[in-house]
């Protein structure tokens, strides 16, 4: 049970930088530390990354199994939901909603998704395909 | 392509809070030596609102800072300082030119940016936070010279990422933001009044509003909304919201607990300006222990999150505990809104 008493990101690039942190010591003493994350700071960050990661994989699947939209895993990848990324591609929510749809997003026009790959920072033959 | 160097002679030094740490530097630049919670204090940094129906990352908002750019623009009229403050560039290409035009004229330049596409920045933060400053110092052919507080040393910036980021979109969109001090400082400055004037405007922010989600009742809200969530949402969700107030309050360059820590540490310079003004001292010792408080929450907070399964400690703790930094809290600026200087 190592791995549980000195948790360490799973991902490599993670927690390379030191951060200014500053704490009290009673008696009036405030002081500034330049260090890496603590134990519990790093759990927290995890845990968030974990879930984001986890939503990822599941939409990638869904992608994949044709249930849903490359939007969708995009959205994810991106971390976004459908209420950002319709302020970020400017597209209405519901007609985003609409493009989940893998049937409607294979008859969009190059138009709207030339949107959505410029919200995503890639290309349109990237954004049709997902791997 | 002809490649322009235009380096100004910028220090960077590294702060807890990227828009406090970003304003103390540019002050030492023109002249002034202004430590971080000094400016911090000053431009009203600390703030507290708890925004429920808004999700960020899916999870409720929680804000322990001040809207973005206001700790610049307060710390500057409330001491006097001549700056200049663009809020809002329509055209990207302008924005950079005023920009490069700026760096010609030997004027660091602070923008607010986008974090999620910000190339140098620790993965593990990158998510849609779009309230980070930064300081442009240079400009080399098509790199530019960033000082980010949050960072140990100075970094590199292309031109297109750089665009990128200051036209983040989203909530908050920085609209290519961006503010610097008109010329050097060299009368001297009378930080007194200003830091009243700092006091006060932040005292009435914590507890004078009268809404309930914002300041010491928005603490306190939330601390109700704690012992709840499991019920209404299930463990794994609601160990996702504690998460959020943790990674709130805990990184995303706080310096710690929320901010507690840097306005306990201005609270004691402010004290020590004020000829050891006793009463000053002692709220700044009071801060302090609070701020430990908000540290133990988040020991308690994260083993909670570690296992959410089975809950160590309950959510009914926790939110007695929060309820209790409230108290605290609330006595620390009381105290403040009474002293006479």
């Amino acid at each position: 049970m190592e791995e549980n008493q000195n948790p360490v990101y799973k991902d490599k690039a993670y927690g390379q930088y030191r951060e200014l942190s500053y704490s009290y010591q009673e008696g009036g003493k405030f002081e500034k530390t330049v260090g890496f994350h603590g134990e519990a700071d790093r759990l927290i960050l995890q845990q968030a990354w974990d879930l984001f990661h986890e939503r990822i994989e599941d939409a990638r699947q869904r992608v994949l199994a044709g249930k849903v939209s490359p939007v969708v895993y995009y959205m994810e990848k991106n971390l976004l939901d459908p209420l950002n990324l319709s302020m970020m591609a400017g597209i209405s929510v519901w007609r985003v909603k609409w493009h989940f749809k893998p049937g409607v997003f294979k008859r969009l026009n190059d138009k709207t998704l030339q949107k959505y790959a410029t919200a995503f920072n890639i290309n349109i033959d990237e954004l049709k395909n997902v791997e | 392509m002809e490649t322009t160097k235009t380096i100004i002679d910028y220090t960077h030094r590294q702060a807890g809070h990227c828009e406090s740490g970003a304003t103390s530097n540019l002050f030492k630049f023109n002249g002034l030596e202004l430590s971080e919670p000094m400016a911090f204090g000053i431009g009203n940094g600390l703030y507290f609102s708890y925004i429920p129906f808004l999700k960020i990352q899916f999870a409720p908002m929680i804000s322990f800072r001040n809207l973005p750019n206001t700790v610049f623009k307060r710390s500057t009229v409330y001491m006097g300082i001549d700056a200049t403050v663009i809020k809002k560039i329509k055209d990207p290409k302008e924005a950079m030119e005023m920009l490069d035009r700026n760096l010609e004229q030997g004027i660091p330049t602070g923008c607010q940016v986008g974090v999620f596409q910000l190339t140098f920045f620790p993965p593990e933060y990158r998510m849609h936070y779009n309230m980070h400053n930064l300081v442009v110092f240079g400009k080399e052919g098509n790199m530019y010279h960033i000082s980010d507080t949050v960072m140990e040393f100075p970094q590199l910036l292309t031109y297109e990422d750089l665009v990128r980021v200051r036209y983040a979109k989203g909530a908050f969109a920085p609209q290519g933001k961006m503010y610097w001090i008109n010329h050097a400082i060299d009368k001297p400055i009378d930080l007194k009044p200003a830091i009243i004037m700092g006091i006060k405007k932040t005292v009435n922010e914590m507890i004078g509003i009268p809404f309930p989600l914002i300041g010491v009742k928005g603490l306190r809200w939330m601390a109700r909304d704690i012992k709840k969530w499991p019920k209404k949402h299930g463990n794994d969700k609601a160990s996702f919201y504690l998460g959020q107030i943790l990674r709130m309050a805990e990184d995303f360059g706080t310096g710690g607990a929320g901010f507690r820590y840097i306005y306990g540490a201005f609270l004691k310079e402010a004290g020590e300006l004020f000829n050891n003004h006793p009463e000053l001292l002692e709220a700044s010792d009071m801060m302090g222990r609070t701020a430990n408080k908000w540290r133990e929450f988040t020991y308690i907070g994260a083993r909670n999150c570690k296992n959410r399964s089975k809950p160590e400690e309950d959510y009914g703790t926790l939110s007695e505990k929060l309820i209790e930094i409230a108290n605290d809290e609330e006595l620390v600026y009381k105290k403040l809104k009474k002293i006479k200087f």
